[in-house]
C-alpha cells in the first residue's frame, strides 16, 4: 500500500524539530524511516507532517569520554563498527551487528529504535542491561531518563509529547563482562529471544548479575529474579539452570507468541539464551 | 562439436537480468481495465444472494460479473467440479455453494484498480452456512458433510495395491518396524504472483496473456467455461515468473477471458502475495501410517500402508497425485508382498494439488523413513540395507509389472555414498565413517540417507504426446531454422535447451535457431511443463520433427517443414483391485545424503551439506541440471525444516512471506554437491532423462534420518520447526525442560 498523504519537512537544528512538534500535534520525527515508513504503508500510523532529523550532524556523534556517549542518529552499522563501543561496550556493537540486514543497519538509527519501542528490537535489552540513560529534549528543557523506565510497553515508552531523543549516555563499564544472544527470527531477523547479561565477577564469583529479556516480553525487562539467583554464587552449570529457571518462570504468562515462535517455545528459550549470553560473557 | 552436454548461456539470461523481459504484469495496453475479485467469505455455503447494485453505482466500475453471467459454470484439470463464479442462478448444479476460502464469487471490472478493489468491498453477498469439514480422516466418516454431489463420503479416489500373500508376510519376517507420518502443506512461493490481461486479438479471438504451465489446457478450459469453439480462444505466455506446479490449475485464465470476451476491452488483474499465497493450491498434506518387515540379512519381505491425502474443496490434480503416492510410498525396491489403500479426500481446505515431485516427496517421506528405521532395527548399514532390495531392470515393482528398461537406481545409490565422503567401500561393502562432533555440547551432527525414484511423463494411462515443428529455411545453405513449440518457459531454461536440441538436430549453430513458443495460434500442443516431462518430450518430438525437415531440405522443399507428434509407450492405469498396472514409461533415480547439526537445545535443523546424485540419462545443460538440482534442495528444506502453512478452519492464517517462511540467503547449506550421472534412458532423446523434480524427493527423509543419527531420536512429522523439534527431543529426554 502507499501512504496516506503527509507534508514532510526538514529540520536543520534539535531546536527547529522540537519547535515543530510543538507546533504540530499530528506530526512525527523521522530518522531513518526503517520502522516509520513501513507503518505508514501498512496505515498503522498516518501523520499528517513528518519532521525529518536525519540531517542534524550534531546528533550523529558516538564518545566515549567519562561515559560512552551514543548520538540519536547514529546508525546501527555505524555502532556496530564504533571502536569505542567494541572497547566499551561490546555487547552492543555485537548487538547493533545483529540487526536486520545491512541495509537495514545503513539506514535505521539507535534514537529511532528505542523511540518506536518494538518489543522484538535488540538495542533496548542492551542498553537496560548497561544501565544506560537516554537523554531527551523537548519544548520545556531537557531531561534524563534511565534506560529501565524508559521502555514501558509493546511501542511504548516514557516520551511525553513533543519530545526528541538526543543521545544515549553508557556508564562506565570496565571490569565488567557482558555479552548478548539472540534467537533471530528467518525472516525479518529481529529478535525472536534476546538476552543481555553484564556481570560483575570477582574471581568465580558473580558480584552482581544485571540481565534482561527483549523479544520474548512485550517490553525489554530486567529478570530481576535470575539476577538474585546469581549474586554471590559461582556461575557453574547448576547456577546457570537455576538462573535460568528463574527467568522462565518470572516471564510466565507475560511470554508472547506468534505462528513462528509460539509462547511456550519462546519462554523456554529466554532460559537457554540467557544461559548462552552468561556463557558467551564468561568466554 | 556437440551442442549436447554444453552449458551454454540462457537465451533468456539477459532480457531477464537487466529487466527487459516482460512478464505477464508489465504488459499493459492503453484502453485497459482492471479487474478484482470477490472471494468467499466462508469455508462452506449456499450462496442466497448476492447484492452487486451499490458497486456497479461506485463511479469508475464498468461491470460486475457473478455466476449468471458464466455460459457454461465449471472448471478443473481432470474434473470440472469447481463452478468459476460461485452463487445462485447459473444452470450448473451445486455452483451456488462455496466450499473453501478460495472460491470465486464476484468479479468487478473498473477503469483503476483502486476502484474495482473499493467497489469490490461494497458487494453483500447473504450466505447459509453448512456444516463444514477440515479433517480427511473426518470427511470420510459416515453423515460429515458432503461437499460433492456425487462423492459419498467425500472419496474421491481410492486406489489399492494387493500382491503376494499378506497372510503369511509377516511371518517370514525378523523385523517388523511401524510409522505414522506426516507431511505438511507447502506453498509454490513462485517470485511472480499471479496476473494477466485478457483482450481481444486482431482476428477476433478471445485472448488470454497469462503465466501458466499449458497453453492449450488453458485454451481448452477457457473454452469450455465460455462455450467457445477452441480456436476462438487464444493463450499465450510472456515470461513466467516461476511455477512448480503451482500455474497448473486454473488462477485468472478464465475471469481474464470471461472479462475481456464480455466487454471486449483489455482487462488486467495483478493478485497480491496475500492473495497468491490464499487462492491458489497447495501441496497436499498427507497422512501415512506404514509397517515393514524384513528378514535379518535386510531383504524386505512385506509392507503395508495407509496413505491420506486432504484434497480441500475440489479436485484439482489430487487423483494423479495420490495416485503417484499410492506408488512412491513402497520406495525404489523390490516388495514381494504389498497392502496399500490410498484414499484423496475432499474437506472444506484449501485445494491441494501438483507441486514439484507430485506426490512423490510424500510417498518417501513414510518409505525412506521405514526403509531407514529397518537399517536400525538389523543394525545394518542404511546404504547395505538398499543394495539388497533396489529394483533392477529384472525385478519387478509393486505394481507387479517390470519398470522400464534402463534402471539405476543401484549404482545412483552407489555413486551417492562413494562421493558423499561419508563412507567408505571394504571389500564392496559400504561403511560409515564416524563424523565429527562440535565441541558445543548443544550441537550434534548426524548424516543421513535417503534415495527415490520419479516418473517422467503423465502416468497411468493418461494421453501423452508432444508436437513439434522444424522449418529449415535457406536455399543453397541454410539460413536459419524456426522451432515452433508450446513448451512454457517457466525459469528452468526449456526454451534454451529446446533450441540446443534443435541445433543438434538439425546440424546447425544454435545462432540459426529461431523459436516461436507458447503462443496457442501458433505452435502445436506440447503439453504441460511438469512432470520433469519437457526436455525428454519435446526433445524426441523435435528429433522426430528435425528428422522430417532435414529429409524436405534434403529434397529440395523451401522452406522444409517438418511436423511431428512424439508419443511414448502406452501406460496403463492402476487395476481397481490389485493396482496392478504399467504406471510409466520412463523414470530417472536419485540418492542423497546430508550432514545436519541439531541444536538441541533450540530445535535448530542446521542443513550443512548435502550430496545429491542424479541420474538425469544425459544432461543437456549441465549448468541447467545443476540449478534444477541446488533449487529443488532448497525448496524441499523450506518443505522440511521451515515451511509451516497455517491452516484453521480451512483460512490461511500466514498468507505473507514474513509469516509464512522459506529459506534465504542465511540458511541454505553451505555445500550442494551435484552428482551428475548419465545413465542413458534407452527412449530419451540423446539419452536423456527427466530429473527436475527428482531432487526433491529424498531430502526430508533424508533430513529426519540425519536427525536421528545426530539425537537418536525420529520426527515423523513435517516441518521439523524448531520448536516442534525441541519438544519432540524433551519428550524423549534430549535437551531443556519446556514447561
Ligand atoms: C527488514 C527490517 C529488519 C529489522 N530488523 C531489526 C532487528 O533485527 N533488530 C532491531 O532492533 N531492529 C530491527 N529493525 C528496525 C530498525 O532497527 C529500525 O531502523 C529502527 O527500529 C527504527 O529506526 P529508524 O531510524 O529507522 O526510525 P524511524 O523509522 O525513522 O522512526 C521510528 C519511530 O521513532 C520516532 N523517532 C525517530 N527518531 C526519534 C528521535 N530521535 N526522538 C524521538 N522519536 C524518534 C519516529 O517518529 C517514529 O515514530 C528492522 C527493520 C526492518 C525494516
Amino acid at each position: 500500500m502507499y501512504p496516506a498523504k503527509f507534508d514532510y519537512y526538514r529540520a536543520n537544528s534539535v531546536e527547529e524539530a522540537v519547535k515543530l512538534l510543538a507546533e504540530n500535534s499530528d506530526a512525527k520525527l523521522l530518522a531513518g524511516g526503517h520502522s516509520l515508513i513501513p507503518a505508514m504503508k501498512l496505515r498503522l500510523t498516518q501523520p499528517a507532517l513528518l519532521i525529518d532529523i536525519g540531517k542534524i550532524d550534531s546528533l550523529k556523534n558516538i564518545k566515549a569520554n567519562g561515559s560512552l556517549e551514543i548520538g540519536a542518529l547514529a546508525t546501527h552499522a555505524r555502532v556496530a563498527a564504533s571502536a569505542d563501543v567494541k572497547k566499551w561496550f561490546p555487547a552492543l556493537a555485537n548487538a547493533a551487528s545483529l540487526i536486520g540486514d545491512q541495509q537495514v543497519r545503513n539506514f535505521g538509527t539507535i534514537g529511532g529504535n528505542i523511540a518506536h519501542a518494538d518489543p522484538a528490537s535488540d538495542p533496548p535489552t542492551v542498553l537496560i542491561a548497561a544501565g544506560a540513560t537516554i537523554h531527551v529534549r523537548g519544548a520545556s528543557g531537557t531531561r534524563a531518563i534511565a534506560a529501565e523506565d524508559f521502555f514501558v510497553d509493546l511501542f511504548t515508552t516514557a516520551l511525553e509529547p513533543g519530545e526528541v531523543v538526543t543521545k544515549i549516555e553508557i556508564p562506565n563499564l570496565s571490569g565488567r563482562k557482558s555479552a548478548y544472544a539472540k534467537m533471530s527470527h528467518p525472516a525479518s531477523r529481529y529478535a525472536i529471544v534476546g538476552v543481555c547479561a553484564v556481570l560483575s565477577m570477582e574471581g568465580d564469583t558473580c558480584k552482581e548479575a544485571r540481565l534482561v529479556v527483549g523479544g520474548a516480553v512485550a517490553h525489554a525487562t530486567r529478570l530481576s529474579e535470575a539476577e538474585a539467583v546469581l549474586k554471590g554464587k559461582k556461575l557453574d552449570a547448576a547456577a546457570l539452570k537455576a538462573a535460568a529457571d528463574a527467568a522462565i518462570a518470572q516471564v510466565g504468562d507475560d511470554a508472547m507468541g506468534d505462528i513462528t515462535a509460539p509462547a511456550d517455545y519462546r519462554r523456554a528459550m529466554v532460559g537457554q539464551y540467557l544461559q548462552r549470553a552468561i556463557q558467551s560473557a564468561l568466554g | 562439436m556437440s551442442l549436447i552436454g554444453k552449458s551454454v548461456i540462457r537465451t533468456d539470461a539477459v532480457g531477464k537480468v537487466t529487466g527487459k523481459t516482460p512478464y505477464p504484469s508489465d504488459v499493459n495496453f492503453e484502453d485497459q481495465l482492471w479487474m478484482k475479485i470477490l472471494f468467499s467469505a466462508r469455508s462452506h455455503a449456499r450462496i442466497v444472494s448476492i447484492d452487486t447494485s451499490e458497486a456497479l453505482a461506485y463511479p469508475g466500475v464498468i461491470a460486475v460479473f457473478t455466476a449468471v453471467d458464466v455460459p457454461q459454470n465449471s472448471y478443473g484439470l481432470i474434473m470440472p467440479d469447481q463452478p468459476v463464479l460461485c452463487g445462485p442462478g447459473s444452470d450448473q448444479a451445486g455452483a451456488d455453494i462455496v466450499r473453501c476460502y478460495m472460491d470465486n464469487v464476484a468479479l468487478v471490472v473498473a477503469e483503476t484498480e483502486e476502484i474495482a478493489a473499493a467497489a469490490r468491498d461494497l458487494i453483500k453477498v447473504e450466505y447459509e452456512d453448512l456444516p463444514a469439514v477440515y479433517d480427511p480422516y473426518e470427511a470420510m466418516k459416515d453423515g460429515a458433510p458432503q461437499l460433492h454431489l456425487n462423492t459419498p463420503k467425500n472419496i474421491l479416489c481410492h486406489y489399492r495395491i494387493r500382491k503376494g500373500d499378506m497372510g503369511s508376510a509377516w511371518q517370514q519376517a525378523d523385523v517388523v518396524v511401524e510409522g505414522e507420518f506426516h507431511t505438511a502443506y507447502q506453498e509454490h512461493a513462485f517470485l511472480q504472483p499471479e496476473a494477466g490481461i485478457g483482450y481481444i486479438d486482431d482476428e477476433g479471438r478471445v485472448t488470454v496473456l497469462v503465466a501458466g504451465q499449458w497453453t492449450h489446457e488453458d485454451q481448452e478450459q477457457i473454452a469450455h467455461a465460455l462455450s467457445l469453439p477452441l480456436e476462438q480462444v487464444r493463450v499465450i505466455y510472456p515470461a513466467v515468473g516461476g511455477a512448480f506446479g503451482g500455474r497448473e490449475d486454473m488462477s485468472v485464465q478464465i475471469v481474464l477471458a470471461l472479462a475481456a470476451y464480455k466487454l471486449r476491452r483489455p482487462v488486467k488483474i495483478i493478485w497480491s502475495r496475500e492473495e497468491s499465497i490464499k487462492y491458489h493450491h497447495k501441496r497436499h498434506p498427507i497422512s501415512i501410517k506404514a509397517k515393514w518387515g524384513a528378514r535379518k540379512d535386510g531383504k524386505l519381505v512385506a509392507m503395508e500402508a495407509e496413505v491420506v491425502g486432504d484434497a480441500g474443496g475440489y479436485a484439482y490434480t489430487s487423483t494423479k497425485v495420490l495416485g503417484n503416492t499410492n506408488m512412491m510410498v513402497a520406495g525404489p525396491y523390490e516388495i514381494p508382498n504389498a497392502h496399500i489403500d490410498t484414499y484423496a479426500v475432499y474437506t472444506n481446505n484449501i485445494p491441494t494439488g501438483a507441486f514439484r515431485g507430485f506426490g512423490g516427496p510424500q510417498g518417501a517421506f513414510a518409505a525412506e523413513g521405514m526403509m531407514n528405521r529397518l537399517a536400525d532395527a538389523l543394525g545394518m548399514d542404511p546404504v547395505e540395507v538398499r543394495r539388497v532390495n533396489l529394483l533392477t531392470d529384472d525385478k519387478l515393482a509393486i505394481v507387479g509389472t517390470p519398470m522400464p528398461k534402463g534402471v539405476t537406481i543401484g549404482p545412483v545409490v552407489e555413486k551417492c555414498a562413494e562421493e558423499s565422503g561419508y563412507w567408505q567401500r571394504k571389500n564392496d561393502t559400504f561403511e560409515r565413517l564416524p563424523v565429527e562432533q562440535p565441541a558445543d555440547p548443544a550441537k550434534r551432527r548426524g548424516v543421513g540417507f535417503a534415495c527415490a525414484f520419479k516418473n517422467v511423463g503423465f502416468s497411468f494411462g493418461a494421453p501423452e504426446n508432444c508436437w513439434g515443428t522444424i522449418e529449415i529455411h535457406g536455399d543453397a545453405t541454410i539460413e536459419k531454422v524456426v522451432v515452433r513449440h508450446a513448451a512454457a518457459e517457466v525459469g528452468q531454461g526449456t526454451h534454451t535447451v529446446i533450441m540446443q536440441m534443435a541445433a543438434e538436430a538439425v546440424g546447425v549453430p544454435m545462432e540459426k535457431v529461431e523459436l516461436i513458443a507458447s503462443d496457442t495460434a501458433f505452435t502445436d500442443n506440447s503439453g504441460s511443463v511438469s512432470a520433469s516431462r519437457m526436455t525428454f518430450m519435446a526433445g524426441n518430438a523435435i528429433r522426430g520433427a528435425a528428422e522430417i525437415a532435414v529429409q524436405k531440405w534434403k529434397d529440395e522443399d523451401r522452406p522444409a517443414v517438418g511436423v511431428y507428434q512424439y508419443r511414448p509407450p502406452k501406460t496403463t492405469p492402476y487395476d481397481p483391485k490389485t493396482g496392478r498396472s504399467e504406471p510409466n514409461f520412463a523414470y530417472g533415480y536419485v540418492a542423497q545424503i546430508v550432514e545436519v547439526e541439531v541444536d538441541i537445545e533450540t530445535g535448530h535443523v542446521d542443513l550443512i551439506r548435502v550430496i545429491s546424485a542424479n541420474d538425469v540419462g544425459r544432461a543437456v545443460n549441465p549448468q541447467q541440471v545443476k540449478g534444477q538440482i541446488e533449487g529443488a534442495v532448497v525448496q524441499a528444506q523450506g518443505y522440511a525444516i521451515m515451511e509451516n502453512l497455517i491452516s484453521m478452519e480451512g483460512r490461511i492464517l500466514n498468507p505473507y512471506l514474513s509469516t509464512y517462511l522459506i529459506p534465504t540467503v542465511y540458511d541454505i547449506p553451505k555445500e550442494v554437491k551435484s552428482v551428475i550421472l548419465e545413465y542413458a534412458d534407452p527412449i530419451g532423446p540423446w539419452g536423456a532423462r527427466g530429473m527436475a523434480e527428482m531432487p526433491f524427493l529424498p531430502l526430508a527423509p533424508a533430513i529426519a534420518d540425519a536427525i536421528h543419527d545426530a539425537t537418536g531420536i525420529w520426527i515423523d512429522r513435517l516441518p521439523l520447526t524448531p520448536d516442534r523439534v525441541v519438544k519432540t527431543l524433551r519428550e524423549n529426554g534430549i535437551g531443556v525442560a519446556f514447561s
